[in-house]
């Protein structure tokens, strides 16, 4: 079995893998682009449980924007081999089987193979913080990657862009029924990428409607209405 | 990548959630459902998915020629062509989750004709040209598909249709088999001097009922059958030596070998005939008789017929409506169209009425009085389903006021009789009390038309209801000139009266199909009717009253729906293409209605006239959406026509 990620001392890469990491291309900066001209990398990711400190990411899936569509030929989804898991609640939400997992990518080679799909592209989730912090973490551990890429949080923009119909709880399943989207599979990683991408779409269009076109201008747009947000909670 | 890598490689991507689960979700439709795993594995990477918010336009004429192969994966898509008669735009059709467009402009390498408008949030999987045209070389259920577009899918519900039917009765034959390919005896034949006992002796020797004379050329100029045998022995006929042609039936009915078996049934019920014809380019090729049709369809259709119009007694009739029942389970069973059913239904009927009629006059001693007997609304469309009550009348001829007064005094009686004795056989007695026993519908010619010209003249929602109700009528017993007048004078009326057609079309508007702007289709909110729709209100009725206006508004004589629209049709008055669609709608909404009756029956349950449409499959669902959403097109020509 391995146990590198389990050491704590350093990852341990091979010459090939250190290679790899050294030829990953720097985050990009949001800029005045119009949304059609920016790829987009939507990211979903299981994992074992909701600390972030101490559980692990089981599963990667994601999705690309570009030219304004979901291409459906460029897709990324991998499981990663990790040590049994205690039989959980997340188990049950997540649905891996312990089986998929021990039959699961190597981690090192699974979360390369993944920064060389995003590429420098800025990325999207619901909920991002969580993703990003999760992912981050597991780059630190397992690559040594220090992870710089933007997220946008699609669970943001959906009430800051539809304030009049914003659902109870403000939650994946929510907007997605709000929507009428289906979901393949709730709680599979590339299927709820997939439908957070479609929310995205949705997004995308209405913002256009307000006169938004870029990421700059959105990332404005959301500080300003976090700022109001706030002041309205004071 | 080579061809087969490329394929290879859609089959490992199969096993993404994704494109799996976007495969399964086209696997509900037409053509998806038949095409190979690889192949949809291929399309499905190859597309990219695509939002459209409401009112969005997709695809636009001035876009050049289509790039891309649509496929609605949610939402509903519009097209909209500009309006033929005024500013503005018409929706021409709808599309829906798991169909596709646009698939003539694709094929055709040319821009759309029709702006196609997402008509609320939308998405959209795009398949670039290039890869359609590669699966439209290798998969040939999707090659079909694209090719005869809507018409496939008219195909796999008679497809349906017909493997239900032969499930039922493990049937080879339907009652449209050509009767050229009908599998008959050669025709026994002789010339016109053969003796009458040498081709009776040929007949008994091919073991045959009839034999046809021919001429030299083997064109049929009479037929003689074992009925005329008997007929000529009975008369006396001591030489047996005559020509046969002394003793034929001249000028046999006859077919081509075009015609359906069902023609050739409808032939031998109308006809009282035993024995038709098939004749191809003037030369006889067969005879089908009634045998052959037995044996064919095990459908005893003529021989009901004839046992009605033989029925000795009230009693026999009364016992025979229940193998009307029986014939028309079979022969929808048998995959026979609505249009097919709701004429031998009348056909049928119309025999009992008579036959009920000549009993009641038996019965009740002949007044000697001549009179027609008149039929109004679905009987006088001749649109009966097994469903059916009384609609009818009685006109005669009348001097004046005071003879027809007179004349009324001494029918009325037996009018009422023959109510009493239609409804022991099964005709329901009419709630608002339509029916040749009321003083009111027993008239002369000219009470009649002084009565037709009140309601045109006099447009009160009573007279307009009148209207919708007797002017659909027909002479089923007596002479039918009295009432081929009364109609011509009744269009001529109509035709000088633009008011009262205006108000006809109002009232034809008043049933709006239930197709919504929202959903897909508008059904009951709450009560015992919840989620259904009703067929026949909000379906049929637009196509009634429509054609019904339109016919009585440009002097078309026909009374019946379909043939309505055809002479409308013909006379230019709607479009060829338009009148087609309105026919095929009407066609399929009636044939769903049946369908739904006999299986009411079947269960034991009362009939009724609304549907879940959830309950169809996919298929036949999508059919009744674009049936209804017709019935809202020829609504709205109608509003244009007449300014609503």
């Amino acid at each position: 079995m391995n146990l590198a990620w389990f050491r704590g001392k350093g990852p341990q890469l091979d010459e090939h893998q250190r290679e790899r990491l050294g030829r990953l291309l720097a985050a990009e900066v949001p800029d005045d682009r119009p949304l059609g001209q920016q790829r987009l990398v939507v990211l979903d990711l299981e994992t074992s449980g909701l600390n972030m400190r101490r559980d692990l990411v089981l599963s990667i899936g994601a999705v690309v924007i570009r030219d304004d569509a979901i291409d459906l030929g460029e897709q990324f989804e991998v499981t990663l081999l990790r040590p049994v898991q205690p039989v959980s609640e997340s188990v049950l939400i997540h649905g891996i089987a312990p089986s998929a997992l021990a039959a699961g990518c190597d981690p090192a080679q699974a979360l390369l193979d993944f920064m060389e799909f995003l590429g420098p592209s800025p990325l999207l989730a619901f909920h991002a913080g969580f993703d990003q912090r999760m992912l981050a973490r597991a780059l630190k551990q397992t690559l040594g990657y220090r992870l710089q890429h933007r997220f946008l949080d699609v669970a943001e923009m959906a009430p800051m862009l539809f304030p009049d119909s914003k659902p109870r709880h403000g939650g994946l399943d929510d907007w997605t029924e709000h929507f009428h989207l289906q979901v393949h599979q709730r709680h599979h990683a590339s299927a709820d990428a997939l439908v957070t991408a479609e929310l995205a779409l949705i997004l995308f269009s209405h913002a256009r409607r307000q006169g938004i076109d870029s990421l700059a201008a959105l990332d404005s747009r959301l500080e300003h209405w976090r700022r109001r947000q706030n002041a309205q909670m004071l | 990548m080579s061809k087969n890598d490329a394929f290879a490689e859609a089959g490992k991507t199969a096993v993404l959630q994704n494109i799996h689960g976007t495969m399964e979700f086209l696997r509900k439709y037409p053509p998806f459902i038949q095409m190979e795993n690889a192949h949809l594995a291929y399309l499905v990477e190859h597309c990219q998915l695509r939002f459209y918010a409401a009112g969005d336009s997709i695809l636009k004429p001035e876009d050049g020629p289509v790039e891309h192969f649509f496929i609605v994966k949610q939402g509903r898509v519009h097209g909209e062509r500009p309006h033929s008669a005024r500013r503005g735009t018409e929706t021409t059709f709808e599309i829906t989750a798991g169909e596709c467009f646009p698939l003539a402009a694709l094929i055709g390498e040319r821009a759309t004709r029709t702006e196609h408008l997402a008509a609320e949030d939308t998405f959209c999987l795009l398949l670039g040209k290039e890869a359609f045209v590669r699966l439209f070389a290798l998969s040939s259920p999707l090659r079909d598909f694209a090719l005869r577009g809507v018409s496939s899918l008219l195909d796999q519900v008679n497809q349906q249709a017909q493997l239900r039917a032969a499930e039922t009765l493990g049937a080879e034959y339907s009652l449209d088999t050509r009767l050229g390919e009908l599998t008959l005896q050669t025709p026994v034949s002789c010339a016109p001097a053969m003796p009458l006992n040498e081709a009776v002796r040929l007949m008994h020797e091919q073991h045959v009922g009839s034999i046809v004379i021919v001429d030299p050329s083997d064109q049929p100029v009479g037929i003689f059958t074992l009925r005329d045998l008997r007929r000529v022995i009975a008369e006396g006929c001591s030489d047996l030596s005559r020509p046969i042609e002394q003793l034929m039936t001249q000028k046999p009915f006859h077919l081509p070998p075009e015609a359906s078996a069902f023609d050739a049934a409808i032939a031998m019920t109308e006809r009282h005939i035993a024995h038709v014809c098939v004749v191809e380019k003037k030369r006889l090729r067969a005879v089908v008789s009634e045998r052959d049709l037995f044996s064919l369809q095990r459908v005893d259709l003529v021989h009901l017929a004839s046992t009605i119009r033989h029925a000795p007694r009230l009693e026999s009739l009364t016992a025979l409506r229940s193998d009307i029942g029986l014939l028309v389970d079979r022969m929808l069973a048998h995959g026979a169209s609505s249009t097919q059913i709701t004429h031998i239904v009348t056909l049928l009927n119309d025999h009992t009425v008579c036959r009920v009629i000549e009993l009641t006059l038996e019965d009740m001693g002949n007044p000697g009085i001549p009179f027609s007997w008149l039929c109004f609304g679905s009987e006088g469309r001749r649109e009966q389903t097994l469903h059916t009550d009384q609609d009818n009348g009685i006109l005669f001829e009348a001097a004046d006021d005071a003879e027809a007064a007179a004349i009324r005094q001494r029918l009325l009686p037996l009018a009422a009789q023959i109510n009493q004795h239609l409804a022991q056989c099964g005709f329901t007695l009419c709630k608002g009390n339509i029916m040749a026993g009321n003083p009111e519908l027993c008239l002369s010619r000219s009470e009649w038309s002084r009565r037709f010209a009140s309601f045109v003249r006099e447009a009160t929602p009573a007279n307009l209801l009148g209207s919708s109700i007797y002017f659909d009528l027909r002479v089923v017993w007596g002479d039918e000139q009295g009432c081929a007048q009364l109609r011509s004078q009744l269009l001529e009326q109509i035709a000088d009266n633009t008011l009262f057609q205006r108000m006809l079309a109002e009232n034809a508007l008043r049933h709006r199909p239930p197709v919504g702007r929202f959903r897909d289709f508008v059904v009951a909110r709450k009560g015992a009717q919840k989620d259904t729709l009703d067929l026949k209100v909000e379906g049929l009725t637009p196509f009634v009253d429509g054609a019904r206006l339109l016919a009585l508004a440009h002097g078309v004589e026909a009374s019946n729906t379909l043939e309505r629209l055809r002479a409308l049709m013909e006379a230019g008055v709607i479009e060829t293409q338009d009148g087609a669609a309105y026919e095929e709608a009407y066609h399929f909404i009636q044939q769903t209605r049946m369908q739904q009756h006999q299986q009411q029956a079947r269960l034991g349950q009362p009939y009724s006239n609304r549907v879940d449409p959830d309950s169809l499959n996919h298929l036949d669902r999508r059919i009744l959406r674009e049936s209804f959403r017709q019935a809202q097109r020829l609504q709205s020509s109608l509003a244009l026509r007449y300014q609503l």
